[in-house]
Parts: C-alpha cells; structure tokens; sequence
C-alpha cells in the first residue's frame, strides 16, 4: 500500500491496538485475538489495490476484524463452554470506578449473542455511533439500537442481581 | 451519558497487542511464505494423543474440513475479486 | 486418465511445474473426491457457512489450488502465463470472465468447461506482480454461490457505504 499518500506499516501502527482489541473483547482470548489481528492485516496487505484511503483502511479493518472474531466464536462454539453462572464471582460485583467491576462487566458481555457483544463492543471500544456500527456490520440502524438496548438492559438487570449500581 | 455507559468504555477500552506485533506483521507482509492460515497450522500441529481411531477418525476430519474450508475461501476470495474489478472496469 | 471412464470422472489437471521451480514458496492444496466426502460429515449444517460449502462441494469431485509467491515482481513472465492459459483452450473450455488492469499488471481469468453442455469444471488463474494463483475445480460448480460464499468470510463488499 506504499504510494498513493499511506503507508502499510503506519497502518499498522495507528492501528493495531483497534484491532487487537477488538478480538479481544469480543473473544476474551489474547492470543487468539494475536492472531485474528495478525490475519486480519495481511489480509489488509493483500487487498491493498482494493483500499482507496487510510480512512478506507480503519473502516476496512475494523470491519473485517469484526467477522473474523464473529467467525472464530461461531467455530468455538461446540466447544464446552462454563456458563457465566457457573463461574465464581465476587457476591457484590464492586463498585463504579472499581476494577473488578469493569471485569465482571467484559465477562458478562461475553455472555451476549454474537451479534450484540460486537454491536456493544463497537460501541463502548470504539464509541461508534449505532449508524455507523450499522454500516459495518451490514444490518438496520434500528437493529443495533435494539441490541444496545437489550443488552444493556440485560447488564443492568445482572448487575442489579449483584448489588452493583443503581437500586 | 450514565453511570454505566462510562463504566463499559473504562472496561472496554483499548488494550495494545503484545510488543513488537507491529513489526512482526511488518515483516510477515514482506517476507515470502506459504499462505498457510492458522487453522491449517494449529490443526496440523495437534499431536493425537491415544483415543483410538474414533479420535484419529475426528481429527482427520476436522483437518480435511479445514482443508475444505480454506479452499472454499481462497477460491471464493478470488472469484469475487475477480468480478468487482470486471465490474469497476465496465463502469 | 482412466480409459472409458465418463468425462464427468477425468479431473482435469494443470501442470504448473514451469512456475514451481521460480516460486520462493508455494502453497499446494489438493482436494479430491473421497476427502470432500470425508470432509462434508464434518460440516455443521446448522452453521451458515458451512451449510453453504457443503451444499456447494456434493457436486465437486475434486478442488486444486496452487498458489505461487515470488521473491520479486517481473520473475514470470507473459510465457509463463501463456502457458497455463493454453491448457484451457479447446473445445471443452470457454472464458467466463476476465480483466487486466493497467495499473498495477494484475491479470485475471475465469474459465469454464463444459462437457455434454453441463458444466463439468471451472478455472480461476490470477496473476498479480509477486503472485500466481491456479484454482482448479472439477464437477459441477454453482459459480453464484460461490462467489456469494466471500461475503461470509470477512471479505467486505466494498461497494457502498464506507467511513
């Protein structure tokens, strides 16, 4: 992707963290989320003749690294998996601003569909707006603000369960 | 925006990759290699262990299904690559 | 070649050994009838994806990609690639689709065989400046549904709307 005004490895470097993160909040797996972001920029670096722009490129990237890490989860999906309920938690989830509440939230997003942990990924990482995570993830404006939504009124309701927030 | 909502994006926030993922994927772009996915590569590296041949019978089918589903893409990939850049130059 | 046998049965095979011996690496996958069988037990139906491969490969008897990276661009030439585009002239081939862009060199071709006026395979040869690909796919292909496939594969379409 050299020429044209961008350049591969700056990409890279303005981009990594975006990528890797992705996979890793959807996936809560590091090293899975190494390599899906591995993949996703050589996939980058292949179809470079198809980018047009660097911001092209972040809007590319993001997409692709979203249905990579929705593919990798799908293909994990047979695999036994302990359900959240199941895994010892703190009685009481921890306060705002505590640590072990931001923990226990990125487990109970794990939790969610696929489709809504990404759209609440997009929009919690990357503070997309539900138009925007519309246009990645192909699907209504008004399906994204549904599973927004719903799913934070699901973590609501789970954190409630567990003293956290507001009564 | 609420209580919650700054909660997830402290929980969510960005966390980098390990050290030096930039210059591995760097040199992995410009360094020939086989275009072996890494599914390929962790099925091929599982050592079966003893389970008997309904074991050896499964991990070869789901080698040969990664097998499978490689091709598909690889083809599929290229076969819509193919059409997009008929089409650009058409239009 | 087996004497006597239908057509349908007769893979058809490249031979690219004038590519392999310039190539820095190669990558060789070779699927034949028994292993898409084999194969297709394993496929979930109740995935998308998989569904849709193994709907896609109970008419293919066998799949041939090879795909050939080069140390640097200009190390095949126009012979080269004449070449492999020689093996699919004849009556039983036609080519389907096909581009070369000015811009960067890129050649692409899709071909398709028929035989008995049923398609009995298709070859996919695209050549760009530091790669060559060869897919070869024997037995009846849905060409749509296959090209439709890369859209579950997080290859975005990059028609439309993008930021």
């Amino acid at each position: 992707m050299e020429g044209a005004g961008w350049d591969f490895d700056a990409l890279v470097r303005e981009h990594q963290s975006m990528v890797f993160s992705l996979a890793y909040h959807f996936l809560r797996d590091r090293q899975a989320a190494e390599e899906i972001a591995q993949e996703v920029f050589l996939a980058l670096h292949r179809s470079r003749t198809d980018i047009e722009s660097p911001a092209h490129a972040a809007f590319w990237l993001r997409k692709v690294a979203a249905q990579r890490s929705i593919d990798e989860a799908r293909r994990r999906k047979r695999r036994p998996q302990v359900a959240l309920e199941a895994t010892p938690e703190p009685a009481a989830g921890g306060t705002p601003g505590d640590p072990m509440l931001g923990e226990l939230l990125r487990r109970l997003i794990a939790t969610l569909p696929e489709t809504p942990r990404m759209v609440m990924v997009m929009r919690y990482q990357e503070d997309l707006e539900p138009a925007e995570i519309a246009a990645l993830l192909e699907m209504p404006v008004t399906t994204v603000k549904s599973h927004l939504k719903r799913s934070l009124a699901l973590l609501r309701g789970k954190l409630q369960r567990r003293g956290v927030g507001e009564q | 925006m609420d209580w919650l909502d700054q909660e997830l994006k402290q929980a969510l926030a960005r966390k980098e990759p390990p050290a030096g993922f930039a210059d591995r994927v760097s040199r992995s772009a410009r360094s020939p290699r086989v275009m072996m996915p890494r599914w390929i590569a962790a099925a091929a590296a599982v050592v079966v262990v003893a389970g008997g041949s309904i074991a050896w019978r499964e991990h070869q089918g789901r080698l040969a299904k990664e097998q499978v589903m490689t091709a598909m893409r690889m083809t599929s990939a290229k076969l819509k690559h193919i059409q997009g850049r008929v089409r650009e130059v058409r239009q | 070649m087996v004497i006597g046998a239908p057509l349908f049965a007769q893979p058809f095979k490249f031979d690219l050994s004038h590519l392999e011996s310039k190539a820095s690496n190669t990558l060789d996958l070779s699927l034949n009838r028994s292993t898409l069988q084999f194969a297709a037990k394993f496929l979930d139906g109740s995935d998308p994806e998989e569904a849709d491969v193994k709907k896609l490969i109970e008419g293919i008897d066998s799949i041939t990609i090879k795909s050939f990276e080069f140390k640097s661009a200009g190390s095949w030439s126009q012979a080269d690639l004449d070449k492999v585009r020689n093996q699919v002239r004849g009556s039983e081939w036609s080519r389907m689709l096909g581009y070369k862009s000015a811009e960067d060199g890129e050649v692409a071709e899709v071909y398709v065989r028929e035989v008995e006026k049923k398609v009995a395979g298709v070859a996919i040869i695209d050549a760009e400046d530091k790669s060559l690909t060869v897919v070869s796919i024997a037995g009846k292909v849905d060409l749509d549904s296959l090209a439709q496939l890369s859209g579950h594969f997080g290859m975005p379409k990059l028609e439309g709307k993008r930021k």
